[in-house]
């Protein structure tokens, strides 16, 4: 499979915005007008790769990391970036904050707060495209600690009996030293080497593979996306990554590693470059400008949503 | 027209009239595809095992498939074997379920009835007889429905399965072959009407599922001596206040009767509202009859010991009216 320029360059775009957007956040925090949220930066390449195959009407579940995921989904910038600064005006009116992070217009469905919570209810979007007899998917986004949990392997089995139309991604953020909240622990999380090693248990096919070669995880991602829409069941996959920080030194670095490539190959110039992150610059920085300028919820707003209204 | 059929039966045909009529009604859960069980009897014969699906042993996995098929808009009964088996799923039900529509701002909803059997059995210790409707109460974002007969049972649920919100419905096991006359046609009981069951004047007695039978009972005991009101709120999440603070205006004592733990439970839930809302109708203190906190004994006679029913409810109600 060869990819044409636009699409090379798609990839890089959404990853620049990616990058972007949490470094925005970044400013806000320290600003004072964000509290703290958790951030995606390194895995820039598996969220635009695999979102790269969906349409709008594909789902995705996240994490608490989730504002990759969401963004290569489509989700609005200018009401993510108030909801994460909890304004009225944001995805879910201040009240759900960067863990909950829903848009359901763009099946961005969605962030969640637990630790291997979306998993299960990533299957159930799986059985709505099933049983609406479309060929639709939905992506779960997982990480290597949520990978454990009880309800992820519970999901694993049953999306492998069910046959359900969907792909486990697992991002596995500390591949070669096992660390838990940046610290190194004495007993390890993992037995394994690969969390892919899990999938023939549950009688699915599982591949691990870096996750900050863009282009690698666009092919097997395409892979694994084809065979769910195909009817032919769900498919594990584990991408290693490192959790990076604003910059993009790191020989890790999706940004970088993919810049370098596309500079080598003559598909991107310093112009091109300088014009791409200038117009996603300029995109996050409405998105802050509308956080920052958006009003707060009323007290009143506290008390609705509990129920929605009507049969 | 009306005929008799079981409380079992009753829940059966709610959901038959609704897979029939709704095609995005969907019903899955362990063994709903068996053919013995009665509240899900013939169901997958006539809608196919695509929509009436079996789960693997997984509450987990097949509760957080319901929240998320619901917020693609399918509505999924899912089936609980037993309550106390939820407990191993409070994550997809207490927080996926319940609160994605509160945290999303509205931005998606989760209509999806979770279906539990519950209740004393006659030995069923501690892991096969619980209640714990008070838990799920206790959550904002669910609705929570315990009916105590096959006519509240049919129209209860029927009105569950349209809710655009999560619903938990709680069905006695003791009140499976309870019979009664159920309409053939499909009817639905709005949430957060109590049913009055019996008009007295001396006490109100409130009971919800198995114990309004009990309830029921002990009033008849005490006909020619205590009028006694039996009220049915049927459901927990609404409760309907007006008609509890209503009764105990005009009968000035409550007895709350709970198979449920007592502590934190419906029945505090009831004697707070009655407490903070009534307290100037008091002629009494308020007096409840519910498990006295002890995780259900498998031996029998300990069991009925803990257990609330007719007797106690007597003992409870002369003590309250002297």
């Amino acid at each position: 499979m060869k990819l044409g320029d636009d699409k090379r360059l798609d990839l890089y775009r959404v990853m620049v915005r990616i990058r972007t957007f949490e470094n925005g956040v970044r400013q806000l925090i320290n600003d004072g007008k964000v509290g703290y949220v958790s951030f995606y930066t390194g895995g820039e390449a598996v969220a635009a790769a695999v979102s790269a195959h969906l349409v709008k009407e594909d789902q995705i579940g996240s994490t608490h990391r989730p504002l990759g995921h969401l963004i290569a989904k489509g989700a609005d910038l200018k009401r993510m970036m108030a909801e994460i600064a909890g304004k009225a005006t944001g995805t879910n009116k201040g009240k759900g904050g960067a863990y909950h992070i829903f848009d359901k217009e763009v099946g961005a469905l969605g962030a969640n707060g637990i630790v291997g919570g979306s998993v299960p209810m990533a299957a159930g979007y799986a059985l709505a495209n099933q049983l609406k007899d479309t060929d639709n998917v939905s992506i779960s986004y997982f990480g290597e600690g949520a990978s454990n949990q009880g309800g992820v392997q519970e999901t694993l089995n049953l999306a492998a009996c069910w046959k359900l139309p969907m792909v486990f991604v697992c991002e596995n953020s500390s591949p070669e030293e096992q660390t838990m909240l940046g610290h190194k622990i004495d007993y390890p999380q993992l037995s394994i080497t690969d969390i892919s090693q899990r999938a023939p248990a549950y009688g699915m096919p599982g591949e691990s593979h870096p996750g900050w070669d863009v282009e690698e995880v666009y092919k097997i991602a395409g892979e694994a996306i084809q065979r769910a829409r195909r009817g032919e069941g769900p498919t594990l996959l584990e991408f290693k990554i490192h959790r990076l920080n604003a910059d993009e030194d790191s020989p890790h670095c999706p940004i970088k590693c993919y810049r370098d490539k596309l500079m080598m190959d003559g598909v991107l110039s310093k112009e091109l470059d300088d014009k791409i992150r200038s117009e996603e610059a300029a995109k996050v920085k409405e998105a802050m400008d509308f956080a920052v300028g958006s009003p707060e919820p009323e007290l009143v707003d506290a008390y609705s949503d509990i129920f929605v209204e009507g049969a | 027209m009306s005929r008799t059929i079981t409380y079992a039966e009753a829940i059966c045909e709610a959901q038959r009239d609704a897979l029939r009529s709704d095609p995005s009604v969907i019903l899955f859960g362990e063994n709903v595809a068996a053919p013995w069980r009665p509240a899900t009897k013939g169901l997958k014969d006539e809608f196919g095992k695509e929509r009436v699906r079996d789960a693997p042993i997984t509450e987990t996995a097949f509760i957080g498939a319901g929240v998320g098929a619901a917020i693609m808009g399918i509505k999924p009964i899912v089936e609980l074997m037993l309550i106390d088996f939820g407990l191993v799923a409070m994550d997809q039900i207490l927080n996926q379920m319940a609160k994605t529509t509160y945290m999303t701002g509205g931005n998606v909803n989760v209509p999806m009835v979770l279906r539990a059997i519950y209740g004393a059995r006659g030995g069923g210790a501690a892991t096969h007889s619980e209640c714990l409707y008070g838990i799920y109460a206790h959550m904002p974002g669910m609705k929570v429905v315990v009916p105590s007969n096959p006519y509240d049972a049919k129209g209860l649920l029927t009105t569950a399965i349209n809710d655009p919100n999560p619903v938990v419905f709680f069905e006695h096991i003791r009140l499976s072959n309870m019979e009664g006359e159920v309409p053939e046609e499909s009817y639905s009981i709005p949430f957060g009407v109590a049913n009055t069951l019996r008009e007295g004047t001396d006490v109100t007695v409130v009971a919800v599922g198995r114990m309004v039978q009990e309830a029921l009972k002990a009033a008849d005991e005490l006909k020619g001596k205590i009028s006694v009101e039996v009220i049915d709120p049927r459901t927990l999440v609404p409760l309907d206040e007006e008609a509890i603070l209503r009764s105990v205006q005009k009968t000035g004592r409550l007895v709350v009767v709970d198979e449920d733990y007592e502590r934190c439970g419906f029945s505090a839930e009831v004697a707070a509202v009655v407490a903070e809302k009534g307290f100037h109708n008091l002629k009494a203190p308020v007096a409840r009859v519910a498990n006295p906190n002890v995780p259900l004994p498998f031996n029998k006679t300990l069991e009925n010991h803990v257990l609330p029913d007719a007797e106690k409810i007597v003992r409870a109600i002369k003590n309250v009216v002297k």
